[in-house]
């Protein structure tokens, strides 16, 4: 148990990091793509000369999606009964990534002579909201007809494993160290400082826990939340910054452009760039006049 | 309702049975005085000699008039060519255009189905299961899962993708690409920002850049036929001359001045672009807008040129490169002529595709200035720069919102204030603004024309526009008053004019519609008759 669980958790955690690097390279690296942008009131496009106005700024971008993604305001404002369960289980799921944090940093700075003073009732308060979240949102997936239309299967068995995942790790804080933090925080301790004997023959809550949240760290770079910062980035949301001549939208729509066409319907006469495409209509000679 | 739930596999299955036939009396209510119901199914039944003939499997609508029976090598060549465009969709390099929002569409969905209740054809339609915004997206995440994905492919039905691509799915599809308007109100309220409206672009594109599949009035008769001879309306520069002329004396008839319209004049201000369809269908607007544009001694000029008195740009709602191509051309005509910007009229799809989409696709003197209409007209009206009389629009007006440019253009609040200006009785629909609906013409249903297409774009993708209309006019719907429908778009106009006509608003309701310009005008103080004549056209 004890082997098969670190590596399967220690392979998870590299996964995590590598599968978030690639996902970040992904949209990092995506070329430049045609304005296609929603509003949700007034935008530049209201005033005479739209292009000398002063576009957004990258702190009111972030602020916004930051609020988004804490508060998931969108599903508040159309979903509200989705809302209830959504926004708890991600309260809870943000609660004990922090909780977590705070356990690993805490081990790691030092030995714990005294109970940690609100370190459980913090733990067990993330838990209650990500196990009431999430068997919500289960319930409301299972009973609600539109909201199980198109719900590939998977999802449903993806919900099982989270709410196991969770219990797993209120088991051990709450029976296998009986509720006390500075077991917890020894124990966590132990494993930083790569004690081979005391990982190997790690107790059996531990292991399971371990093994039940490893396939959530390599889930993590696929879930939804990621998507859902990545479309405020690069230009995908209120953005309004204008294609200035000599500016470096400009320089990458050339790179764009200099890409070779490959459809294959005939009037898009493919195998040549872009820019030529774009500018020899079908049946016209290159460099010839319109008539 | 205990409705028969449509599966996303049922898209592959049962071709000789249509997938949705929608029964009488489902589609949704409209008021008084329509509140009895038509009582009728939302399409007449086919004529046998095209039942033989093209694919009605969908439901029973055609807007593309793909063939019935292709060979069956035919339909192996087809679906080969359906995965092989697919593929492309999913390539950063054969589709840098839009590759990034369709992956972050299909990959952010949650399928909480918020969006659903936003779309006016699946509301309006009586929540028929294939008119959600999803259910053509969902088809296409399976398929991709499913064939371009080793997951999929080893648990298709757990993956949720246990679909079946054939001829029938690929037909279907096509047709389901034209259910939808892409009008994104759906996008908007997705808490995602999955893009429903730019999977049906992308597959409309894949339709037409890879298998030269599209609906002809977009277009052989409508990019192609503007690249080849100036107008998707057919209109060629000397016929484009003559209703210059006409448009001089007509001027000249309504204000008592003889007046020489400009036309290729040279280092002008304005390059002066309006949707061709507005000098064949509605000449009253761009009159109107000369009308205005001398009074206010403008520099501006109309241009001759081959795609230069053409606004629109079919390509925006399927094709990537006619779409490059009609605004290259555009542009090139405006740099020939010296003038400092292009300024758009009163074509929402070409205000979002000049403006807006083309942004991504200018470099160096291409890169040229264009805007809307809307804040030149504001500073006219708003500031007094012509005088009018609001008294002149003494009649219920209410305001119809191209999403074009409220919700994906952000221009929302020039043209209320220059109705408040003029027109007292000026009063809103519900929703409106960046939440309006679209008018059910959108992304070309409003020129589209093929077979029983036309019956459906009436019943259901315009049934609320239809019932908005009629909801803002309820205090004054009895027909000794006339009502006007301002739709500051030439195809919202279009599609506003066939949905009334098939309900016989202007008869029973006295309902009329047409442009912004043509209200400014009206209110003119220097106009002697009244501008708007109401006679139904």
């Amino acid at each position: 148990m004890g082997i098969a669980a670190l590596v399967v958790f220690y392979s998870s955690a590299v996964f995590l990091v590598a599968a978030s690097f690639f996902a970040f390279k992904k949209y990092l690296a995506a070329p430049v793509h045609l304005h296609w942008e929603l509003y949700r009131g007034s935008s530049a496009y209201e005033l005479s000369d739209w292009w000398t106005k002063k576009p957004r700024s990258l702190g009111n971008k972030l602020w916004t999606a930051g609020l988004d993604v804490l508060f998931l305001r969108d599903y508040y404002r159309r979903n509200r009964s989705f809302w209830y369960f959504l926004e708890t289980f991600h309260l809870g799921i943000y609660s004990l990534i922090l909780w977590h944090v705070w356990l690993f940093g805490r081990a790691a700075a030092g030995p714990v002579v005294a109970e940690p003073v609100g370190s459980l009732v913090w733990g067990h308060s993330a838990f209650a909201l990500a196990l009431v979240g999430s068997v919500g949102i289960l319930v409301k997936r299972i009973t609600d007809a539109d909201m199980r239309a198109f719900y590939p299967p998977i999802h449903f068995v993806k919900w099982v494993f989270l709410i196991l995942a969770l219990g797993g790790g209120f088991y051990a804080v709450q029976f296998h160290f009986a509720g006390s933090m500075s077991g917890a925080l020894a124990y966590v301790r132990e494993q930083l400082a790569f004690n081979l004997a005391a990982k190997l023959h790690a107790p059996a809550a531990t292991s399971a826990h371990l093994l039940l949240a490893a396939p959530w760290l390599v889930y993590f770079p696929f879930s939804h939340i990621m998507k859902l910062g990545f479309r405020y980035y690069h230009f995908f949301r209120w953005d309004d910054v204008p294609n200035v001549r000599g500016g470096l939208i400009e320089k990458k729509i050339g790179q764009a452009l200099g890409k070779r066409v490959s459809w294959a319907a005939p009037h898009i006469q493919s195998g040549r760039t872009w820019a030529e495409v774009a500018t020899q209509i079908p049946g016209e000679t290159p460099g010839s006049e319109t008539k | 309702m205990n409705k028969k739930r449509t599966k996303i596999a049922d898209i592959s299955r049962g071709r000789e049975d249509q997938l949705l036939e929608i029964p009488p009396g489902e589609l949704s209510a409209l008021p008084c005085p329509y509140e009895k119901g038509e009582g009728s199914a939302p399409v007449p039944a086919i004529p046998e000699q095209h039942k033989e003939k093209y694919d009605f499997s969908l439901d029973g609508v055609s807007a593309l008039g793909l063939p019935k029976n292709p060979s069956p090598e035919e339909q192996d060549r087809l679906v080969e060519g359906f995965l092989s465009g697919l593929r492309k969709l999913l390539s950063k390099d054969d589709n840098w255009t839009f590759w990034q929002q369709l992956v972050l569409s299909l990959e952010a969905c949650t399928h909480c189905q918020t969006c659903n209740d936003a779309c006016p054809i699946y509301t309006a339609s009586g929540k028929q299961e294939i008119y959600r915004p999803t259910y053509r997206a969902e088809v296409l995440r399976s398929i991709v899962n499913r064939y371009l994905k080793k997951s999929g492919r080893a648990f298709p039905k757990l993956m949720g993708c246990d679909i079946e691509l054939n001829w029938t799915t690929v037909a279907r599809l096509a047709e389901l690409s034209f259910r939808c308007t892409m009008c994104r109100r759906c996008a908007s309220w997705c808490p995602m920002g999955s893009d429903n409206g730019l999977i049906t672009h992308e597959l409309r594109k894949l339709f037409s850049q890879e298998m030269g599949i599209a609906a002809k009035e977009l277009h052989a008769q409508g990019s192609v036929r503007q690249l080849e001879v100036g107008a998707s309306t057919g209109l060629r520069p000397k016929a484009f001359k003559g209703i210059v002329e006409f448009m001089e004396e007509e001027i000249e008839a309504k204000t008592g001045r003889a007046t020489k319209l400009p036309v290729d004049r040279e280092g002008a201000d304005i390059l002066f672009l309006h949707n061709s369809g507005e000098f064949l269908s509605w000449l009253e607007n761009p009159i109107a807008f000369a009308i205005i544009l001398e009074a206010a001694g403008k520099s501006w000029t109309l241009s001759s040129e081959l795609a230069g008195y053409e606004a629109t740009n079919y390509g925006v709602w399927y094709d990537d490169v006619q779409f490059a191509r009609v605004a290259l051309k555009q542009i090139e005509v405006a740099r020939k002529l010296g003038v400092k910007k292009i300024v758009v009229g009163e074509c929402g799809h070409a205000h979002k595709a000049l403006t807006v989409i083309a942004d991504r696709i200018l470099t160096g003197e291409n890169n040229f200035p264009r805007e809307s209409f809307l804040p030149l007209l504001e500073d006219l009206v708003c500031n007094e720069k012509i005088k009018l009389d609001p008294g002149k629009n003494d009649f219920p007006v209410v305001l119809h919102d191209p999403c074009n440019m409220v919700r994906l253009m952000g221009i929302v609040e020039p043209q209320r204030r220059i109705i408040r200006k003029i027109c007292p009785k000026f009063r809103e629909m519900e929703p409106h603004g960046v939440d309006n609906y679209c008018c059910g013409g959108g992304s070309g249903f409003a020129i589209m024309q093929s077979l029983n297409f036309p019956e459906w774009k009436s019943s259901v993708s315009g049934r609320m526009k239809m019932k908005q209309i009629l909801d803002s006019f309820q205090d004054v719907i009895r027909p000794e008053i006339n009502k006007y429908v301002c739709a500051p778009c030439s195809n919202c106009k279009g599609q506003i004019r066939d949905i009334l006509a098939v309900h016989h608003a202007w008869e029973k309701c006295r309902i009329f519609y047409g442009g912004l310009a043509e209200l400014v005008v009206n209110a003119m103080v220097d106009m002697k008759e009244p501008f708007i004549t109401w006679e139904w056209r």
